[in-house]
């Protein structure tokens, strides 16, 4: 019996298959129960056993060797028919994409979203109160009486109806009264800010009826002006990302702090661009000062113990100067293309 | 406010030049808005057009030859009042025209060459006037600057004051508080007192009691004056402030309202009577007042009246009737103190702004009263001659100076840092406080008669520090405390605005962007969803805005429909915000709307919008949130908002989660671009919050062994809520169901009217062996037979 000659000619069936279902008909003629290998593994009993063992050994391997080549022999079969039938299944990848609008978050959302977090990370929790206020959380508490000319410093909208001391309900004109209710609810130590929409009846590329702006309260026994700068100068420090900032407070007045300050960032002007932080011009950014006694009395607060300061600032006038926008109006247009440009998407947000 | 650099000179005797006073003025809390100073102007110089001809390209064109002292130039001039012999002014090539915001450069006109510019007062900036260049009517020489021809040497400031610093409304004032910077010496006020007052006032006062509104009131009657326009130093004051001069009489008196900041008034004697009121208005009283407007009082307002009639609005504005002329020949000076409410009360409700309430309802200085007549008086007699009466007064002025204890600690308790009481009294001394007695600890201080605004020990540390300047204080950063951290951790707020983030987050990837809309309605939108009229904003800007939103889909749609102009055809947007019922009632919510009206591409297909469709948005949007809608409560919603047939509400318990559905066909008329709209209002913050933020996943387990999936089919009745069916299958066994799925329903004439065909999948796994055909066979026949009998339901082959 020659081992190899089989092996040969094995070898050149295999190869000379085309398919599977072929290749898979010499299999059977060599493998099958009837095949020519298994054929001979049979006749193995006829031999003596010393024959036995070494045509046993030699038989075997054989088996293995033309097994493997069956194997071999359908993946590349396989490989060759899925690779013939991809070729029908070739798509047009080049199909240009839709028009989709990107969809972002509009850069309020990401402001708050800072605002929060730095705040946070100074120990201030978020506090709220809403839109639509009474006259005296709005005005009366924070040390504004009626006929107070400051109240003309803010146009107010009035709602048509009335609260229980018969006074029309405003729209809030700025987030302060969240100092009063915040105060009225908790007890000293209080840190808080207060982030919200605040309305007042004006109208141009630098006021909207509606705008945000962001409050913030720190009472306990001990904070001092000092306090005050140090925070706020760190705030716009991250928040408008600039280490070396230049900036000045200046006495100002408003009914509900004393003394009273406007925080004001230095700008230049470079390349028809607005560069924050250096420069000889400067730019508003926030109104600020030591809670009024009075305020704190208002509130039931007693001012023999405690102190402290609060701050308001445009948070859409921050957004605006930290991404160069022009018109606050554009904020509230919904115009998908406004968004699209100059939204974050959520890799950003 | 405003005034010039000369005219503050008058007050302040100083060495600092107008941009070092307008620093000073900014950190002593007097805001420079703006410095106008024309120090570049001298540049520009005077010169002559010595002769000209027309343009041989243009008709409006011409050439002139101009001499500005040194040498001739071309010049191309447009001016209609081009002329020889006229005196300009003149800028040469290279430089910058304020008014244009540009800088010249030689070059051809219509192939003519023109080597400079002659200027109109709007080049300059000087004025609006922009017909014909400037033509100088004096003879100036060629080549005087433009400062010295047009008198510009004298820079204008324009300052803010706060509410608080009435003090500072006359500039005096305001050199007064620069004094006490160290910015120069306050001037004593120049002028003589009169001192011949020999007859008595033919006209009398009379402080009527019916109110406090005029606490004193004093006069002099000016006999045989001769009103003429005002000499040239006091128009040129006016001109500087932007008044007009009228006559030397309204001059003073407007004068005196900004020098001293004292607010005065003249009658023309003869045409008032003898004897002269402050009383209230009587209801309805009609008065027409200097601004040639009449207007209709009120019993609240005080006036000036006669035996007869009402003569001027107290503190306000005078009347026309008795207003000083050219023609004036007596004159009754009123100097008055009135009180401050009243006035801002009755200037709001008339919608009067004048210097005069401007400066009385901010409080002023009682001690300028007879100043200011005296003043008043001295200017009167030297400009118009004349007589002057004895004083004539009613009422009785109180002086009495206000004292307060302060306690020098304080100051470095409220801004942190120290300063000795020997440096905080010499402020105080600058700021003209009475220091009468003063210790270590403590002093008691008189207030200045002008500083109405100090009360307390409060406004005293304000004033030291206002003073010792705020570049001063050493800034801190307060670290936060442990407790503050726990706070922050445990606020529901906080927790509140990470769900927020986290919704936005969701909302974007999905396609959806964001926009902030105001949180106000129109009329018609109103109407159209029948807010509560408690929602009405009395002084609304415009009909657009003049409710508050109950509802922020109609502002989407508009939003939706503007960018459909724009050419976006899909439109998906969101948006979180405040709704509010009433006025008491405010909702923050999650509102959502997506509009598609075209999907032509054929290669990257969207998915089909309806009614399934927002839904799974919803479910999707609810299990981000942690939590799952199945165990809501799911009915159709009421709202008029929706299609009542394809719109729904999510509920826990009375609790409205969501409400979403295709908008109502009634509301869409209004936008008949956007026919294919959903809309979904997400209540999140009806929500418990602290399962939204919840970080540790409850603990399934998941079980080892096989499942096994069977589907049912049933015949339900039309309205059966299949919500409830799901829970009730669910429920069945709760050991062995792991999942209930429905997924077809099918509803048609042969299976009834009233019926409808539902199929859904049930999944059965245990946890703890696998379930043989007999276990199988009995729970499907559990559900078979509990569903059939709980909702009436037949069972399908």
């Amino acid at each position: 019996m020659d081992i190899k000659k089989v092996l040969n000619e094995a070898t050149k069936q295999i190869e000379r298959c085309s398919s599977q279902q072929e290749l898979q008909n010499v299999k059977v003629a060599y493998l099958g129960k009837k095949g020519k290998i298994t054929e001979l593994l049979k006749s193995l009993k006829d031999l003596s056993l010393e024959e036995k063992k070494s045509t046993g050994a030699k038989l075997n391997s054989l088996r293995t060797d033309i097994d493997d080549l069956f194997k071999n022999k359908f993946n590349s079969l396989k490989v060759k028919e899925i690779n013939s039938k991809l070729k029908n299944e070739f798509l047009d990848i080049s199909f240009p994409p839709p028009n989709l609008i990107p969809s972002k978050v509009h850069p309020i959302s990401k402001t708050f979203d800072e605002v929060i977090s730095i705040f946070g990370s100074m120990g201030y929790s978020v506090a709220e109160g809403p839109d639509i206020e009474t006259d005296y959380y709005n005005f009366s508490a924070l040390n504004i009486p009626e006929n107070h000319p400051a109240r003309e410093m803010q146009d107010t909208f009035y709602i048509d109806d009335t609260d229980k001391d018969n006074k029309p309900y405003v729209l809030r004109t700025h987030t302060s009264p969240v100092q009063i209710r915040t105060l009225l609810n908790e007890k000293p130590p209080v840190k808080i800010i207060a982030p919200g929409r605040t309305y007042r009846c004006d109208s141009d590329s630098t006021h909207s009826p509606m705008f945000h702006q962001v409050e913030g309260l720190f009472i306990n026994e001990s904070t001092n002006m000092g306090d005050l700068k140090g925070t706020l100068i760190e705030f716009c420090k991250q928040y408008f990302n600039v280490q070396n900032l230049k900036v000045r407070f200046r006495p100002s007045y408003f009914p509900f702090t004393e003394p009273s300050a406007e925080m004001d960032i230095a700008y230049e002007i470079v390349n028809n661009k607005i560069h924050l932080g250096t420069g000889d011009l400067w730019l508003e950014i926030l109104g600020c000062g030591m809670v009024n006694p009075t305020v704190l009395e208002n509130c039931n607060v007693d001012t023999n113990i405690y102190q402290g300061f609060a701050f308001g600032m445009g948070l859409d006038r921050i957004t605006m100067l930290k991404y160069g926008l022009t018109d606050i109006r554009s904020f509230f247009s919904g115009n998908l293309n406004w968004i699209a440009n100059n939204g974050f998407s959520i890799g950003d947000y | 406010m405003k005034f010039s650099y000369s005219w503050l000179c008058d007050h302040l005797e100083t060495d600092k030049n107008a941009t070092e006073i307008g620093d000073a003025l900014t950190n002593l809390g007097l805001e420079l808005e703006s410095l106008t100073d024309y120090s570049s102007y001298s540049k520009f110089v005077v010169a002559t057009i010595k002769d000209f001809h027309k343009h041989p390209n243009a008709d409006r064109l011409n050439i002139c030859t101009v001499d500005d002292g040194t040498k001739t130039y071309q010049v191309i001039c447009g001016a209609n009042n081009v002329k020889k012999g006229l005196k300009g002014i003149f800028a040469k090539d290279g430089m910058y025209i304020p008014g244009t915001q540009i800088y010249l450069k030689k070059g051809k006109i219509r192939g003519e060459i023109s080597e400079g510019m002659l200027l109109s007062e709007r080049e300059l900036n000087l004025s609006d006037d922009h017909d014909g260049i400037i033509e100088l009517s004096d003879n100036f020489e060629n080549g005087t600057s433009a400062i010295d021809a047009l008198k510009l040497n004298d820079p204008v400031f324009e300052i803010g004051i706060t509410p608080n610093r009435g003090d500072c409304l006359g500039v005096r004032g305001v050199a007064r508080d620069l004094s006490a910077k160290g910015i120069g010496k306050l001037k004593p006020l120049k002028y003589e007192k009169i001192t011949k007052l020999d007859f008595e006032s033919p006209i009398s006062w009379n402080i009527e009691n019916d109110n406090n509104s005029c606490e004193y009131v004093v006069s002099r009657y000016f006999k045989d004056v001769k009103n003429t326009a005002s000499p040239e130093w006091l128009q040129k004051k006016l001109i500087s402030l932007g008044l007009r001069p009228i006559n030397a009489l309204v001059d003073i008196t407007n004068f005196i309202t900004h020098d001293l900041g004292r607010p005065l008034h003249v009658f023309d004697a003869d045409k008032v009577g003898k004897k002269l009121h402050m009383r209230l208005a009587k209801p309805n009283e009609k008065i027409l007042a200097l601004d040639n407007k009449e207007y209709t009082l009120d019993s609240n307002s005080t006036v000036i009246a006669d035996n007869n009639n009402a003569l001027a609005i107290a503190g306000i504005i005078g009347g026309e009737s008795s207003g000083c002329t050219e023609d004036t020949k007596n004159v009754f000076l009123e100097v008055a103190i009135f009180e401050k409410d009243s006035v801002a009360k009755t200037g709001r409700t008339l919608g009067i702004n004048s210097d005069a309430r401007y400066r009385f309802e901010r409080g002023l200085d009682k001690k300028m009263v007879i100043e200011g007549l005296n003043y008043a008086s001295y200017l009167i007699n030297k400009i118009c001659g004349g007589s002057v009466s004895k004083n004539i007064d009613s009422g009785k002025l109180d002086t009495n100076e206000r004292k307060i204890k302060y306690k020098f600690d304080y100051f470095e308790k409220v801004i942190g840092i120290k300063l000795e009481p020997k440096k905080q009294l010499n402020i105080l001394k600058d700021l003209k406080f009475q220091i009468n007695q003063s210790t270590e600890k403590e002093c008691d201080l008189l207030i200045p008669s002008w500083r109405n605004d100090i009360e307390n020990n409060i406004d005293v540390v304000e004033e030291v520090i206002r003073i010792y300047g705020y570049e001063n204080i050493t800034e801190s950063i307060p670290s936060p405390s442990d407790d503050e951290i726990v706070k922050i951790n445990n606020s529901l707020i906080n927790k509140k605005f990470k769900a927020i983030k986290k919704l936005k987050k969701i909302l974007i990837s999905n396609g959806l962007s964001e926009i902030i809309t105001f949180s106000f309605h129109s009329t018609k939108a109103h109407e159209i969803l029948s807010g509560d009229k408690s929602l009405k904003i009395s002084n609304a800007i415009s009909d657009d805005q003049s409710f508050m939103r109950n509802s922020m889909i109609f502002n989407h749609l508009e939003t939706a429909e503007m960018n459909y102009k724009k050419g976006y055809k899909n439109i998906q947007i969101f948006e979180i915000g405040p709704i509010y019922n009433t006025s008491q009632s405010q909702e923050n919510i999650l509102s959502m709307l997506i509009s598609s009206q075209e999907n032509t591409n054929s290669i990257f297909k969207s998915e089909d919008l309806n009614f399934y469709s927002i839904s799974n948005l919803v479910y999707k949007l609810i299990s981000s949130l942690n939590f799952d809608a199945k165990q809501f409560n799911i009915s159709r919603s009421t709202s008029n908002t929706f299609h009542p047939g394809q719109s729904a509400e999510l509920n826990m318990g009375k609790k409205l989660i969501a409400r979403y559905g295709k908008v109502h066909p009634l509301i869409i008329e209004e936008f008949p671009k956007l026919k294919n709209s959903y809309a979904i209002e997400l209540f999140f913050e009806n929500l418990p919050i602290d399962f939204i933020s919840r970080t540790n996943s409850s603990n399934i387990l998941d079980s080892q062994f096989q499942f096994s999936e069977k589907d049912f089919s049933f015949v339900f009745e039309k309205e059966q809520n299949l919500f409830e069916v799901q829970r009730y299958v669910n429920g069945i066994d709760k050991n062995l169901i792991k999942n209930v799925e429905f997924f077809d329903l099918y509803e048609s004439k042969d299976l009834g009217e009233n019926s409808k065909s539902v199929t859904f999948r049930v999944t059965i796994q245990s946890k703890d062996k696998t379930l043989d055909e007999k276990d199988l066979e009995q729970i499907h026949n559990n559900i078979l037979e509990k569903v059939s009998n709980k909702f009436k339901a037949n069972i399908r082959a």
